[in-house]
């Protein structure tokens, strides 16, 4: 692999962010709220939460009940994103998909992400035979492409969006295991590891207590632009009928079902897609974002 | 320099050798029945099932099945698709000149938006082309490439009517292309403006300036030149994403590649088409990073003699 330090998906993920995990919170903030993109992602994505949480009460009408109002009704004042062919408000489901969508995220991150931390960690760690074949297999995985690993775990699993989640999940662990392991091998080269080694801690507190928490804050960006990354693909299962099925009210999958309808039915095709842009670039700004506040190196770039 | 092709094309067997075990495995992993899952739609008897087990060989121990899965590999047999009983590497064949077409014209326009967009941007850094050209990039990284493409087709295909909605000639090829290629053109863009920077930011390129050489001079000759290595070196990874983008893509506009079978494939379980499939993937896209390592080496000195 000779693309060691830049992936494609973030110019500079790989990058390990300076280790700054312990500078107080409290200015963390203020220069995540300084920075643009950091403060554009920051109210995407609350507002994803806001409109996740508050569904049912905010939601105009029953995402899921059939015939509610008028089939395929271009936006009007009752119904502001129109409805689909079943007669179903289409505001009403992209609102209740946003529950969807932050379960993909944080199901899918949080499988990759601890695996992927946890090889990572005993890969860099341990050196020797143990990570040449660690990462050797880590490497093979990472030139398969997430899609056909997730293609792989479907067709064991069978499809559904749970399914769907997990598939997405296991496919990124290559990833997150290589950003692991990169970090950790440059804070192996830090004195402050030396001394560490040098005063006779064992092999777990060397893992847990020294590399671990100076390994987090590049895994904070990785995973938050990982959400994105993860409710693509997600969406774009859907879209393939693999992920959620009828009647769920998720983003891709309401796109997939207005393919046919795309010249009578604009509005099936526009808010759904919209939904999962904004949402996508929500959580890569606030990456970004992160980025720029934990590293402030970057900020000249 | 053979050496070295050497070295890459052996690591690209291992590649392919991992995925041979791996798709050995899947099969294995299925929980439940791997034969009553595939033909349990179809009318069959328990001894029919019995027979079609004896048959695919899952009623041997595991390594003796990957010997043999591994013998018929070597004389190009990947085994018979479950629905429609075709050689799966004929169905592969038959169809992979689609998806290469559509990869390719997806990677010219990738490269030429993308990079240009980049190089701008890095040139004019701070500026406001330079923001405008991120901003453009990053909406485009967020963009669903599904979207894109039925946004393009709704606009191109049926709103305007320039362009067919599908059909497999080359017009037809022009929005999957354009929907695979501007979507990763905005990934490309990034790259190559970080890439750009840091160029930008060396002695070489100071000294050169420094010394009074006309700005097309440096730019060409100087940073464009080393610009293009670690550029060169992303598109093996480049390339790949395109491939599984283009299984997505190819669904969107009913273009009939590799990547629209193997979607049928899992939805109809059928495991000979999709391990065929996945060892298929990884062998192209492992011999497109070692034709990528062997201009990357061929741009680079140093990669070769170290």
């Amino acid at each position: 692999m000779t693309t060691e330090t830049l992936d494609p998906r973030s110019a500079d993920a790989d990058a390990p962010v300076a280790a700054s995990a312990r500078r107080k919170p409290r200015s963390f903030l203020a220069a995540l709220l300084r920075s643009p993109s950091g403060l554009i992602g920051l109210v995407i994505v609350g507002l994803l939460v806001v409109c996740a949480l508050t569904a049912p009460v905010i939601a105009p009408h029953d995402p899921l009940r059939m015939a509610a109002g008028p089939r395929l009704q271009p936006p009007t004042w009752d119904y502001w994103m129109g409805t689909d062919d079943f007669g179903r408000d289409v505001l009403s489901r992209i609102l209740y998909g946003a529950q969807l969508t932050l379960q993909i995220g944080v199901i899918a991150v949080g499988i990759s992400l601890t695996c992927g931390l946890l090889l990572g960690l005993v890969a860099g760690y341990s050196s020797g035979w143990t990570e040449r074949v660690l990462m050797r297999l880590v490497d093979v995985l990472f030139s398969f492409t997430e899609i056909v690993i997730a293609l792989a775990c479907l067709a064991i699993f069978g499809v559904g969006l749970t399914n769907a989640m997990i598939a997405i999940g296991i496919a990124s662990i290559p990833f997150y295991a290589r950003v692991t392991h990169s970090v950790v091998l440059v804070e192996k080269g830090k004195p402050y590891f030396e001394a560490a080694t040098a005063a006779g801690a064992g092999h777990l507190r060397l893992i847990f207590v020294h590399l671990l928490p100076n390994v987090v804050p590049t895994l904070i960006v990785v995973g938050t632009l990982g959400v994105s990354t993860a409710v693509l693909a997600a969406a774009g299962l859907s879209f393939l009928g693999l992920g959620a099925q009828p009647p769920e009210p998720e983003w891709g999958f309401m796109l997939s079902a207005s393919r046919d309808l795309i010249s009578r039915a604009p509005w099936m095709m526009i808010f759904p897609g919209l939904a999962i842009a904004v949402t996508v670039l929500g959580f890569n700004l606030l990456g970004d974002g992160v980025r720029e506040a934990l590293d402030p190196r970057q900020r000249q770039r | 320099m053979t050496r070295f092709i050497a070295q890459r094309l052996l690591a690209a067997l291992v590649t392919v050798w991992i995925a041979t075990i791996a798709v050995t495995l899947l099969v294995h992993v299925v929980p439940g029945d791997p034969v009553r899952i595939m033909y349990g739609s179809f009318q069959t008897t328990p001894e029919e099932l019995e027979a079609i087990r004896v048959r695919l060989g899952l009623d041997q121990p595991i390594w003796i099945q990957y010997a043999k899965y591994l013998g018929r590999l070597l004389q190009g047999d990947l085994g018979r698709s479950i629905v429609g009983d075709q050689p799966v590497l004929d169905i592969l064949l038959v169809r992979f000149p689609m998806t290469l077409a559509l990869a390719m014209a997806s990677l010219v326009i990738a490269v030429a938006v993308g990079m240009s967009l980049g190089f701008l941007a890095a040139y004019k850094r701070g500026t406001w082309v330079d923001a405008g050209a991120m901003i453009l990039a990053i909406v485009g990284v967020s963009m669903p490439h599904f979207w894109l493409g039925l946004l393009l087709l709704f606009l191109f295909a049926l709103t305007l009517q320039w362009l067919p909605v599908a059909g497999g000639d080359w017009m037809s090829l022009i929005l999957p292309a354009l929907t695979l290629g501007l979507a990763n053109a905005a990934v490309l863009a990034r790259m190559t403006r970080s890439a750009m920077i840091d160029i930008f930011d060396q002695d070489f390129v100071r000294t050169a300036r420094a010394k009074g050489l006309s700005q097309t001079l440096v730019l060409y000759r100087h940073a464009l030149r080393s610009g293009l290595v670690p550029i060169v070196a992303m598109l093996g990874l480049q390339f790949a994403y395109l491939m599984g983008g283009a299984i997505v893509v190819e669904n969107v506009f009913a273009w009939n590649g590799v990547g629209r079978f193997a979607i049928e494939a899992v939805f109809a379980r059928d495991y000979p088409l999709i391990q065929g499939f996945i060892l298929f993937f990884a062998t192209v896209v492992a011999l497109a990073s070692v034709i990528v390592d062997v201009a990357y080496a061929f741009l680079d000195p140093r990669i070769r003699y170290s």
